[in-house]
């Protein structure tokens, strides 16, 4: 087990290292249970240009190259938080989860889930984690999802009570009861990422890594597996890592955030402080009792919605109090909002940097 | 102990779900066992020219040759039922990346990957008209049937299903390396067919490269030179011997393919 942990110091928005050999209390601290540290993963391809002149040469000379898919990336994943994981595609962030999942090999770093080195393979690390990927799955297709479970009764060795206990939990939950007889190829993509999730949870993992479970699901079902998400993170004190790029999942499940970029790390910390790194504005709405004139609105901020009495104006912060104090008194008021940029700004602006911020930034 | 016992339950686990799988499709199983049926009378049809003949191989009655034709045939059966099924999705799960899920289980990846299909119409007909094979030309041969013929039989027959695991195994675990492996596997299945007459038919040569390079003859010519009593003692070390070091020669490879895995794209 690793000696180090770290806290979370929200109002900084930084991680704290503290060495558990120097006595501090561990109860005031929780235990990474996730430790990543300088984790790389470098990928071999080739490049083929277009038409067959070049497929024919491609035969006899290919010109290798590296794609660095993660590149040194670290974060602590403390026991029952419900971290999301996000980054544009090809990131890394699939890359990342099969490294944490055992499923790669990484070319560089250290990581350790629950005291286990994922890439050894360990039957007994394998047998308290789960990782489930919305795009692949593990049930028999052409069998009910309860032959699927029962064989996963048998791998993961469950005794029957604690089998069925969990399974009628789940299925209750997930609200599934009248589908345990059904061939997954009749189910529907909803019904089935929620057979998938019973399958992945059957042995009650301690650690679940969900790679995009809500992909393709329409907004009612992906409200229902979050539900479950959520419940199933207090309830069981579950360690859960997710992507998705439907905001709002993380929103509604994760406080906290990684955010990766090219393979690197971008941000680490609360959801709710994205946009400080980089955001020193205010979104302020504006009432009025008669229209005022567009110019009239520009001295005091970025212009985003005009709408003759309905404003929304991007205001910078140092200088906020007095800009709004003037706005009250010269402008006729009816009601007014101060509010945050939408954090999906704050990550589609990470998204689109060139370059992955340096972790110290990040921190 | 536990262990083996915890396999052999997951195992019949599988072949429970693949009978009721397969049985979702009636018109696919019965297509199968008829198309199966197709080649083993085309195999039966070559066995009577033979016979009829009364052709003699390496000093070997026609007769005698039945009871080769007859091994081949079976284990054919077999082979198709419980490895070629599996062997031939392996590439498409490195390509897919299918493979992902299957090596985060807490169980061997390669018995997961290796065992989890079984084919129930293939094999049929391959194992009844082989076992037919074996007893008419037995009889033939007025070779009395003791304890030391049958354990011989079967034990030679174990240790031809191992091999055959273990050599037709090695050609899909380049997919690992290569993805596509459909040029080494029409190798591999012509070599199979290699085992269609008595491996006297051949020279001395390719006799000696089938024996000792790629042993494919000691699959299922051991078991009826044990009844003809034309089975050294060397023969059947070597026989044993080759069985256990092609299986741990599949056991490094698969290892070392694993550590090589990259996963697809998700």
């Amino acid at each position: 087990m690793c000696t180090r942990v770290n806290r979370r110091d929200d109002s900084t928005n930084t991680v704290v290292r503290i060495n558990l050999s120097r006595c501090i209390k561990e109860e005031e601290i929780g235990l990474a249970l996730i430790h990543v540290e300088g984790l790389s993963k470098q990928f071999e391809y080739y490049k083929k240009e277009l038409g067959l002149r070049n497929s024919i040469k491609n035969l006899y000379h290919r010109e290798r190259l590296i794609k660095d898919a993660v590149c040194n990336i670290n974060f602590d994943i403390e026991e029952g938080e419900f971290v999301g994981f996000l980054g544009p595609n090809g990131a890394g962030k699939t890359t990342t989860l099969k490294m944490l999942s055992g499923i790669l090999y990484p070319t560089a770093g250290k990581a350790e889930v629950m005291g286990y080195v994922p890439w050894e393979r360990k039957k007994e690390f394998k047998k308290q984690f789960s990782i489930v990927m919305g795009q692949k799955n593990q049930l028999w297709w052409d069998l009910p999802a309860h032959d699927s479970f029962y064989l996963n009764k048998c791998i993961y060795e469950l005794e029957d009570k604690a089998y069925q206990e969990t399974l009628d939990e789940l299925v209750d939950l997930l609200d599934v009861k009248d589908l345990l007889g059904v061939q997954v190829r009749r189910l529907s993509l909803g019904e089935r990422m929620k057979m998938e999730l019973i399958a992945a949870l059957i042995h009650r993992p301690k650690v679940i890594l969900l790679d995009e479970p809500t992909i393709g699901l329409d907004i009612i079902s992906q409200k229902k597996i979050r539900e479950f998400l959520k419940i199933y993170n207090k309830e069981k004190k579950a360690t859960i890592l997710l992507t998705s790029h439907y905001m709002n999942d993380i929103e509604d499940l994760c406080r906290r955030v990684v955010i990766i970029n090219q393979g690197k790390l971008a941000y680490d910390g609360d959801l709710s402080h994205v946009n400080d790194l980089f955001s020193q504005s205010k979104i302020v709405k504006l009432n009025f009792e008669e229209v005022v004139a567009e110019k009239a609105l520009t001295k005091f901020g970025t212009m985003k919605s005009y709408e003759g009495l309905s404003v929304t104006l991007e205001m910078d912060k140092q200088n906020l109090k007095e800009k709004l104090k003037q706005i009250l008194e010269v402008l006729p008021i009816v009601d007014f909002t101060i509010e945050d940029i939408p954090v999906e700004e704050g990550i589609a602006y990470l998204y689109q940097k060139k370059e992955g911020m340096p972790d110290e930034e990040a921190k | 102990m536990r262990e083996i016992k915890r396999y052999l339950k997951i195992y019949k686990l599988f072949i429970k779900n693949c009978l009721m799988a397969q049985m979702e499709y009636r018109i696919n199983f019965i297509t199968g066992v008829i198309v199966e049926s197709g080649y083993l009378l085309a195999k039966a049809l070559y066995a009577i020219v033979v016979y009829s003949t009364g052709v003699s191989i390496g000093g070997l009655s026609s007769d005698a040759i039945l009871l080769f034709i007859g091994t081949y045939t079976m284990m054919t059966g077999i082979y198709m039922g419980l490895f070629y099924v599996n062997f031939q999705k392996i590439p498409e799960y490195v390509r897919d990346g299918s493979l992902d899920l299957y090596i985060t289980k807490p169980i061997s990846t390669q018995f997961m990957v290796t065992m989890r299909y079984f084919d129930f119409g293939m094999p049929i007909p391959s194992i009844i008209g082989g076992l037919t094979m074996i007893v008419i030309g037995w009889r033939r041969l007025n070779i009395g049937i003791t304890p030391l013929h049958i354990i011989g039989f079967i034990g030679f027959m174990l240790t031809g299903i191992l091999l055959t695991y273990s050599i037709f195994l090695l050609p899909q675990i380049l997919s690992f390396w290569t993805v596509k492996t459909s040029g080494v596997n029409d190798i591999s299945n012509a070599l199979w067919d290699f085992n269609n007459m008595p491996k006297g038919i051949y020279s001395k040569r390719v006799q000696q490269f089938g024996t000792f390079v790629i042993p494919i003859f000691l699959i299922s010519n051991c078991s009826p030179l044990v009844i003809l009593d034309k089975l050294s003692i060397g023969e059947s070390v070597w026989a044993i011997s080759a069985t256990i070091l092609f299986f741990i020669l599949s056991r490094f490879l698969f290892y070392k393919a694993m550590r090589n895995y990259s996963s697809a794209s998700s």
